[in-house]
């Protein structure tokens, strides 16, 4: 007897979580199938979830009733908001997190998810009838049925380690990697591609001198990821210390006498690594002028002697890893636990996906998180739930749109444009700069922009919805309050203001006297006197989001004009099957780019390299021409 | 030439239109364009003679037909093999004698074989979606064609040789770097020190500078005219008409001994120094109780503040200071009249004598000086679109203060960015990031 599923995830780290929660929230009877559970929602690299662009992305996966944002807030041991100087478009809300409790955090949330079950087992490959998938087969040769599966192998589609020239078949340390499914992916048509990625070594927290490097704390009042962390004691761990130290000379010294040892500059590595993700070959080779690079001490966990060396990837063999590490200040004595190590890992060239993740070559079959092409957790997790809605909502065979995300509305939508449009010839990483829209994408407003969507798709209930919707009206109550409440230049007014140290001369409102640039902090109070209903309820994250919307308007107000032209020339549909080499005066470079990718809009034909804004210009005649004949 | 969104069929036709002007001629040109065969299948209905095998623009002798198949002319004909034509087609160029009914009767035939008349710019359109002219240089070859004067022709060549490409291009790559600049500490806080960022702001001033500069540069001549404008001013009597008419070459204006004959302001377009020019003659600079001249004064001072450049009229060696009225801002060019009665000479003035023609060659050489500041730069000729997007992208940073928000400053460079794309035709994100990743060590 085969076991029967509608949805089935395979993969149990970031994406794979999300997206098993997703399916298995939206009503369907859902399958993880990992090789481990123990390694459910692992954190391969960085102990630490967030940070510029990907704080902002947790935030939307939190809207739209994801996992991580939660889990992240009951495990994080130090919160701390970067670019904090900056306005919050560019703000990013970062943690440091004790990786076995988020593990278990995650895993334990899954196993208590109602249509939800967890087994191991590892899928080997997919069956196929009525040019649908039908199924999976697994490497112990049972069968599962499904109506859709999610596939999310991250790093292990034919991983492979190198220390040195020592090398090991894995997707992690440790971890034994995906063997036939890469081949299943090519069997039905896939073109897939070569990517490595590259991690730091670990060293023990006693064997650190932390007198010979810097401390950097985290905020003081910590700011949570998640909506639901409001109703609990946050935070709920110890708070920590990482520490800052740097390379040297003597280091980088090491490293070029050893570059012949690299695998990655040896050429044995054939993958594209992340630029932005450079390893500390990459740094010391391509900025020789530098005499040191930070390196940032972070702990793994509290009850953990594991701590990880950011800003240190490197593929050294491990020899050199030990003199690398030694050369540097405060890690003289520093033992290694575990050496650097550089990954490569099949992918999934994204352009062959559809703006769902669904596979266009497979009805049924969605990817999603690194197998496309992208690094970071937060990247996986915001893919991972997309999928797993759109996996669900196949599966459940339900009418109506899939679940789309758009580049005005989220982080996740930016990366999944970005990917299935431009594809991907190194691993994807979110940049705040990769948004044209960024000014709209601020953590602060996810809530607003994605709660109706969200219980629109059956991710959130009313019940977890209401209080979002409610703090939501709240500030447009209070931000009403503010624009509409004069301010009087009266003896009295003027008087209290002046305690302030703001000079009033003439008739303004409550948000105008917030947007002048001398207005202090504590003019919060005084306004709180004036409008105790609207603003006394907010929290000092509220009170922010609100101070910035007043001085950020008119800069808003702009972009959204922008967005509304952009998208009304760039929306316009092409129709499903429309030919491409088909059209006259088009390149054929252009219509081959064009059939490859098979763009749903103009405008993301548009963006697709190689495609010019006149052959756009055509495209749009020969679609508008089309309309003509056939009428509208 | 036509919009680029337009009615899209028959693109796969074969076109076929007259080239050269119309009218009579020595030569005429009569050009084909289209698919690879089908075109020079058509050529040969026309040109019957055509050899068998031939070779990609080499000229052949052939005589030419019309639609019943009787000769008509005889003429040479040049085959250009796709995608080395004008428009990246196969195109065939039929040369005629330049008799509008032969051409009429070429292009007849050429039409009863299968192909089809083009629309007003349809080559030029090919030719941009062939990638053989990127926009601004297909809109340079439109005003090329339509090019009236030598100057126009220039400025128009200026265009069509790339120069406001090149231009554009300078100010895009100064914006990107500043871009550049403050995106990197953005994305990358904790990689990259922030002190360079008053450096990257300080970039963004002059860059904004210089697209001002660019854009008020392509303008076309104030109060919008779509001419240069030269204003002849003076006293009564300074001889401004006689000027006026002698710069026309005809006895246009009424010309009386008596001052204050020329009520209103007249205006002729001339060709001066190669160059189409509206030349305003205006009623004598003075006080004055009567009606009908006052209008007349009023009408003067309103043309002058038109003015791209002003000739002051006054009587050579007379001196004396410049009449009020005069608007700020405007060049001047002081003219010495009626040369031929005075010997007296004084500095900063152009003696000129109507009646003998004394000076007027210099005159004409001197306003011609004064009106192309763009003629070097070659970007006066600019048309309204590509003046539309400098100027909203000089918008786009006008309204940002370096002290603003760096992202706000980003959002500014970015729309100043996709406006000056629209001219040359590219876009910028991919480009920033490789930028930002070769220029600095960032990334954990």
């Amino acid at each position: 007897m085969r076991a029967c599923y509608e949805v089935v995830v395979v993969g149990g780290g970031h994406a794979g979580a999300e997206a098993a929660w997703a399916a298995a929230r939206l009503g369907c009877r859902t399958l993880l199938l990992t090789r481990d559970l123990a390694a459910i929602g692992r954190m391969s690299c960085n102990p630490a979830v967030g940070g510029l662009a990907k704080g902002q992305t947790v935030r939307e996966v939190d809207a739209l009733g994801g996992l991580m944002g939660w889990a992240a807030d009951r495990t994080g041991i130090q919160f701390k908001v970067l670019n904090a100087s900056r306005g919050p478009a560019v703000q990013g809300l970062r943690c440091q997190s004790d990786k076995a409790a988020y593990s278990r955090e995650v895993a334990g949330r899954l196993a208590a998810q109602p249509n939800l079950e967890l087994r191991e087992g590892a899928a080997a490959s997919f069956l196929v009838a009525g040019g649908r998938l039908a199924g999976l087969r697994l490497e112990d040769g049972d069968e599962i049925l499904c109506r859709a599966a999610v596939v999310t192998s991250g790093t292990f589609l034919r991983g492979l380690i190198h220390v040195g020239s020592e090398r090991q078949a894995a997707g992690r340390w440790g971890e034994a990697p995906c063997a036939g499914l890469s081949d299943a992916l090519r069997g039905l048509g896939l073109r897939l591609g070569r990517m490595k990625t590259g991690t730091p070594p670990r060293v023990t927290a006693e064997s650190i001198d932390r007198t010979k490097t810097m401390r950097s704390r985290g905020d003081a009042s910590p700011r949570a990821f998640s909506f639901r962390s409001r109703g609990e004691s946050f935070p709920k761990l110890r708070q920590v210390d990482c520490f800052l130290t740097h390379t040297t000379e003597r280091t980088h010294d090491l490293i070029r006498t050893n570059l012949d040892r690299s695998p990655l500059y040896a050429g044995i590595i054939h993958g594209r690594g992340p630029r932005y993700c450079p390893s500390i070959e990459d740094k010391v080779v391509r900025f020789a002028e530098r005499d040191r690079h930070q390196i940032f001490i972070e702990p793994e966990g509290l009850d953990t002697e594991w701590t990880y060396l950011s800003g240190l990837s490197m593929s050294l063999p491990a020899d050199v890893q030990e003199a690398v590490v030694r050369s540097i200040p405060g890690l003289e004595r520093a033992e290694i636990l575990r050496p650097a190590y550089a990954v490569e890992y099949d992918v999934v060239f994204p352009e062959q996906l559809e703006d769902t993740l669904a596979v266009r070559a497979l009805p049924g079959l969605f990817l999603a998180g690194q197998v496309n092409g992208t690094s970071g957790y937060e990247e996986a997790a915001g893919q991972g739930l997309v999928a797993g809605v759109n996996a669900g909502l196949v599966a459940g065979r339900r009418e109506g749109d899939p679940f789309t995300l758009g580049r005005h509305e989220a982080y996740i939508g930016v990366m999944i444009d970005d990917l299935v449009t431009l594809g991907a010839e190194e691993p994807y990483r979110l940049l705040t700069s990769r948004a044209e829209h960024r000014l709209l994408l601020g953590g602060d407003t996810a809530y607003a922009r994605l709660t109706a969507k969200g219980l629109a798709c059956g991710l959130l209930s009313e019940e977890e919805a209401a209080p979002v919707l409610e703090r939501e009206a709240r500030h447009r109550w209070a931000r009403a309050a503010l624009a509409e409440s004069r301010v009087l230049p009266d003896r009295g007014t003027q008087a209290e203001l002046e305690v302030h140290g703001v000079g009033l001369s003439e008739e303004t409102t409550a948000a105008g006297l917030l947007r002048r640039p001398d207005a202090p902090a504590s003019i919060r109070t005084w306004l709180e006197g004036r409008l105790r209903e609207p603003l006394g309820g907010l929290d000092d994250e509220g009170w922010e989001r609100l101070v910035n919307e007043v001085r950020y308007e008119g800069f808003l107000k702009r972009e959204i004009e922008v967005i509304e032209r952009v998208r009304r020339s760039g929306e316009r549909l092409v129709p499903p099957g429309f030919r491409y080499a088909g059209v006259p005066g088009l390149s054929a470079e252009a219509a081959e780019k064009l059939e490859r990718h098979r763009p749903r809009t103009l405008g993301q034909a548009g963006r697709i390299p190689g495609v010019t804004p006149a052959a756009v210009t055509l495209l749009l005649a020969r679609l508008a021409a089309a309309e003509r004949r056939v009428g509208p | 030439m036509p919009p680029l969104v337009g009615d899209a069929a028959g693109e796969g036709d074969v076109l076929v239109a007259r080239a050269t002007p119309p009218g009579v001629g020595a030569l005429a040109i009569v050009r084909l364009s289209g698919p690879a065969g089908r075109t020079l299948a058509i050529a040969r209905g026309v040109a019957p003679q055509l050899p068998a095998r031939t070779v990609s623009r080499r000229a052949y002798l052939s005589p030419l037909v019309d639609e019943d198949g009787s000769v008509v002319d005889e003429g040479l004909v040049l085959w250009f093999e796709a995608p080395a034509s004008a428009t990246g087609e196969e195109v065939v160029e039929l040369q005629a004698h330049g008799s509008p009914a032969i051409v009429e009767a070429l292009v007849r035939a050429a039409v009863r074989k299968g192909a089809r008349r083009a629309r007003p710019g349809e080559f030029t359109r090919r030719a941009v979606s062939n990638g053989k002219l990127d926009l601004a240089r297909a809109e340079g070859i439109g005003r090329l064609a339509a090019a009236a004067s030598r100057g126009e022709a220039r400025r128009a060549l200026g265009l069509v040789r790339g120069e406001l490409s090149r231009r554009v291009e300078a100010l895009r790559e100064a914006l990107l770097a500043a871009l550049v600049e403050i995106e990197a500490r953005l994305d990358f806080a904790e990689d990259v020190e922030r002190d360079g960022e008053a450096a990257a702001l300080c970039r963004v001033v002059s860059a904004r500078e210089a697209l001002l500069v660019l854009a008020a540069e392509v303008g076309v001549g104030r109060a919008g005219a779509a001419l240069p404008t030269v204003v002849i001013v003076g006293a009564p009597n300074a001889g401004k008409s006689t000027l006026f008419n002698a710069l026309l070459g005809e006895d246009r204006v009424l010309v009386t001994e008596v001052a204050g004959t020329t009520r209103d302001a007249v205006a002729e377009v001339v060709e001066i120094a190669g160059e189409r020019v509206r030349l305003v003659d205006t009623a004598g600079l003075r006080d004055t109780a009567e009606r009908l001249e006052r209008l007349g004064v009023e009408a003067t001072v309103r043309a002058a503040a038109g003015a791209d450049l002003l000739l002051l009229a006054r009587e050579a060696g007379g001196g004396g200071p410049a009449p009020e009225g005069l608007p700020d801002g405007v060049p001047v060019l002081v003219l010495g009249t009626k040369a031929d009665l005075s010997g007296t000479v004084l500095d900063g003035e152009l003696r000129v004598s109507a009646r003998t023609g004394e000076g007027l060659a210099a005159l004409r050489r001197e306003i011609g000086l004064r009106l192309d500041r763009g003629g070097e730069t070659g970007v006066h000729g600019a048309l309204p679109r590509q003046r539309e997007a400098l100027l909203r992208a000089a918008g786009a940073l006008a309204g940002v203060a370096p002290a603003d928000p760096a992202e706000i400053v980003a959002a500014a460079l970015r729309a100043a960015l996709h406006a000056l794309g629209e001219i040359t035709g590219e876009t910028a994100t991919e480009e920033l990031l490789d930028r930002i990743f070769s220029a600095f060590c960032v990334g954990k």
